[in-house]
């Protein structure tokens, strides 16, 4: 858009502090750098300055002043996005909503929760489950992750397998649209779910921050499950274990859960953490199922027939509710283990139908030993969602390249598969080049009109998902190793 | 004027050269693409009839969790264009809930595809929500992908006859608070019959045969059909919706007009029900301007 607001920055930030007030401004060049980047880290900008507004009316008139100014604007929640998605690529002003984190009310009667776009995900589980009700989708981040986040990026979790993903437990949101208009999409907080007209809530949703700035948002709660079972499936090769994925799957059970974990990975979590997972397995599988005491009881019995009769080594079942509390903790803080077997890490986060698991998994093992780097699964095995963490030491270019390069050749074959190249984490600044090689030109044309709909400025997080954006510029330099 | 294209290429080159679209027949266009069992997915052209679609996945012990009371006629097209669904919504969802991919004609002749055939995909913006239930205004959906299920083992639907809507309301908040996991809660009273509690169960033969138990123990005994929903929405009646904690008092509102209710989901149909008035107009303007701007297609 060419606007210099470089040289206007002193400017806008008094006239952001008299919106906001000074306690809610950063423009500071040493504390932006908090916010150059998400968990995503081989892409780094910071943005002009960061806004930390209190309420609808802050954030309408934070977005209000950036449309007159013709300035971009970043929605951004806790930054745990996995794939660049709230990276400020050319500057602009972002709009963290962490302020904005309350849970307004629970209606434990019609199982729906209120909250601002800020509140942390797992907090809405916190506050339901006195009525024995429970927010379903689970990211792993969950504990940190905000629900605007997760809106703008539809994420999933372990536990989408069965009850699935944010787009289906989010009835309806308040959006500040980037022109200052606000909008509630879809059901309202007392309303029925019956929406006419077209569906925008879901068509915004997953639209990784371009089409809006999400402010409040209404979730669907559900009962939480009288009865558990969690088994712990040892296996000799991830083979065997993906095969048991397959099986489970085509014996048209439906666990809550279904996960794996491969060798070098349950290793690290191991020394992490201390659960008591063999070190010397192959594979891992986690499946969880739910549901009535006796219907999980006669499903659990047939789990475990599948998965012996794939060679599972043992079948552990969590003892108790505190062991089946440990192991998904242990699950969920995987990446965070990974500190221990490398200093950087990029995960990828393809889709393949089901059955093609054992290939793409033994892609994988190939990809590893073509570049020579390590390569830790941990993944949702029954959605087909796999989460190869290609490890690597940015301080050595090459490994940088090949680490790159690794990623390319796993998503690349995903595609081929009959996948997708992001199930959970979005396209964001990373993966902007695989959009044309999973979506025609039309395909993607017809996406710009939708943007359009929303956004025909383009100013809002702008620089991301479709081919053609721009690039920061030191990543352009890494890209070139590439080449 | 109603096209009956005999490909998808025609209807590609049909559209843009025709004005004031009003259905589009795609008879011609019913095959079934593909189904992978292991995968519990498949893909459809949209003319095929929901019954048909079912009859293959059958085969093999699966079905897409969507009840019509008309799948002989309806096709995958109007079930998506339209958004319908039948008592087992609540159990299930729409049909949102199941849908993967979307292959659309758009009104200027382009095919595009959103979506896959995985059961999990965010790259790109998510057209296929905004397709589903836009009743063929911006586009005319010619194939789409679905998860699916494995078919319940064992399936079972039991009524309580209820002497006044107060009892029907103690009953369902028994329900509701119960650890019964329901996929299907209406409520009806057709021709001033006694109000009717509707609980289906489906799943896992143990476990239907665990909750029968405990809706028995809640007084909730004997065996029903689902056929009242047909019988009743075969006039086609209109919806009100509402929070489901405020179902009961609407109910009291209608005095003694007939209605089938979808207890779960605040739904109900009944005669004197009004069209919703349609939320942030301006976008839903733009939505259409921006789709169908030349106004081939209806809306």
């Amino acid at each position: 858009m060419g606007i210099n607001f470089k040289a206007g920055k002193g400017q806008l930030i008094r006239r952001l502090v008299e919106l906001v007030g000074e306690d809610a401004v950063i423009a500071d060049e040493r504390e932006l750098v908090v916010y150059e980047c998400d968990a995503y880290t081989l892409q780094r900008n910071p943005p002009t300055a960061v806004v930390l507004p209190r309420s609808t009316q802050e954030v309408t008139a934070v977005v209000r002043l950036c449309a007159k100014l013709g300035l971009p604007i970043i929605p951004r929640g806790a930054g745990t996005s996995l794939s660049g998605a709230v990276l400020a690529v050319d500057g602009g002003v972002m709009i963290a909503l962490t302020r904005m984190n309350r849970v307004l009310n629970i209606d434990p009667r019609n199982r729906r929760a209120l909250v601002e776009a800020g509140c942390v995900n797992a907090w809405i589980t916190r506050d339901a489950s006195v009525h024995g009700l429970f927010y379903a989708p689970d990211p792993s981040s969950q504990t940190a992750c905000t629900i605007g986040g997760n809106i703008a990026t539809n994420s999933g979790g372990p536990h989408t397998l069965k009850n699935g993903v944010t787009t289906n437990h989010v009835l309806g949101y308040e959006m500040v649209l980037p022109d200052g208009t606000v909008e509630w999409l879809g059901v309202e907080a007392n309303g029925g779910e019956e929406v006419p007209g077209f569906d925008l809530r879901g068509a915004a949703i997953g639209s990784e921050g371009m089409f809006g700035v999400v402010t409040r948002v209404l979730v669907r709660l559900m009962k939480t499950p009288q009865a558990f079972k969690t088994f712990l499936c040892i296996f000799e090769s991830v083979d065997e274990a993906s095969q048991a994925v397959s099986g489970i799957i085509a014996a048209g059970i439906v666990p809550a859960a279904l996960e794996m974990m491969d060798q070098l990975i349950i290793q690290a979590i191991e020394e992490a953490y201390h659960f008591g997972f063999p070190l010397d397995a192959g594979a891992v599988l986690i499946v969880e199922l739910d549901g009535l005491a006796k219907g999980v009881e006669q499903q659990a019995k047939r789990v475990e027939d599948v998965c012996l009769r794939n060679n599972a080594r043992e079948v552990r079942l969590a003892g108790n509710a505190t062991e089946r509390v440990a192991l998904w903790k242990s699950r969920k803080r995987a990446f965070g283990a990974i500190g221990r077997l490398s200093p950087n890490y990029v995960t990828q986060d393809g889709v393949v139908p089901r059955s093609k698991l054992p290939e793409i998994m033994r892609f994988i093992s190939s990809v590893s030993d073509k570049y020579e780097l390590r390569i830790p699964n941990v993944f949702h095995a029954g959605d087909g969602n796999i989460h190869p963490l290609i490890l690597y030491d940015e301080r050595e270019p090459d490994q940088v390249r090949r680490a790159l390069q690794a990623g390319n050749d796993i998503l690349g074959k995903c595609i081929e598969l009959g996948g997708s190249v992001t199930g959970e984490h979005g396209i964001g600044a990373e993966k902007i080049d695989f959009m044309a090689r999973q979506y025609n030109r039309d395909d993607l044309d017809a996406m710009q009109q939708l943007r359009r709909v929303f956004d025909p400025k383009k100013r809002c997080n702008p620089h991301k998902m479709f081919p053609g954006a721009k690039r920061c510029a030191e990543f352009a330099q890494k890209k070139q190793i590439t080449a | 004027m109603t096209l009956k294209p005999s490909s998808i290429p025609e209807l590609q080159k049909l559209l843009p050269q025709s004005q004031r679209v009003t259905g589009v027949s795609l008879e011609a266009v019913a095959e079934l693409l593909e189904h992978v069992p292991e995968d519990m997915t498949a893909t459809v052209r949209a003319g095929m009839t929901l019954a048909e679609f079912q009859s293959h996945l059958a085969k093999t012990n699966q079905w897409l969790p969507v009840d019509l009371t008309q799948p002989e006629t309806v096709t995958i097209g109007e079930l998506l264009a339209s958004n319908l669904n039948g008592p087992r919504r609540f159990g299930f969802g729409t049909i949102r809930n199941w849908l993967i991919g979307l292959a659309v004609v758009l009104p200027d002749g382009r095919l595009i595809r959103n979506g896959g055939k995985v059961v999990k995909n965010v790259a790109g913006f998510d057209l296929c929500r905004l397709f589903v239930g836009a009743k063929n205004e911006l586009g005319i959906i010619v194939e789409a992908a679905f998860k699916l299920l494995p078919l319940p083992e064992a399936e079972t639907y039991l009524a309580k006859r209820c002497e006044s809507l107060d009892q029907a309301e103690e009953f369902l908040e028994k329900v509701w608070l119960s650890d019964l996991q329901p996929t299907v809660l209406d409520l009806h009273r057709i021709d001033s019959e006694l109000v009717t509690l509707v609980v289906g169960l489906a799943g896992p033969s143990a476990d239907v045969e665990a909750q029968l138990g405990a809706a028995n123990a809640l007084g909730i005994v004997a065996q029903t059909s689902l056929n009242y929903d047909a019988r009743f929405r075969q006039t086609r009646p209109n919806f009100t919706s509402v929070a489901p904690g405020n179902l009961i008092s609407t109910l009291r509102d209608l005095g003694d007009e007939s209605f089938v209710a979808r207890a779960g989901n605040g739904v109900i149909y009944h005669p004197s029900a009004k069209p919703i008035e349609v939320d942030s107009p301006n976008l839903q303007k733009r939505v259409k301007e921006i789709f169908d701007p030349k106004g081939v297609l209806p809306g």
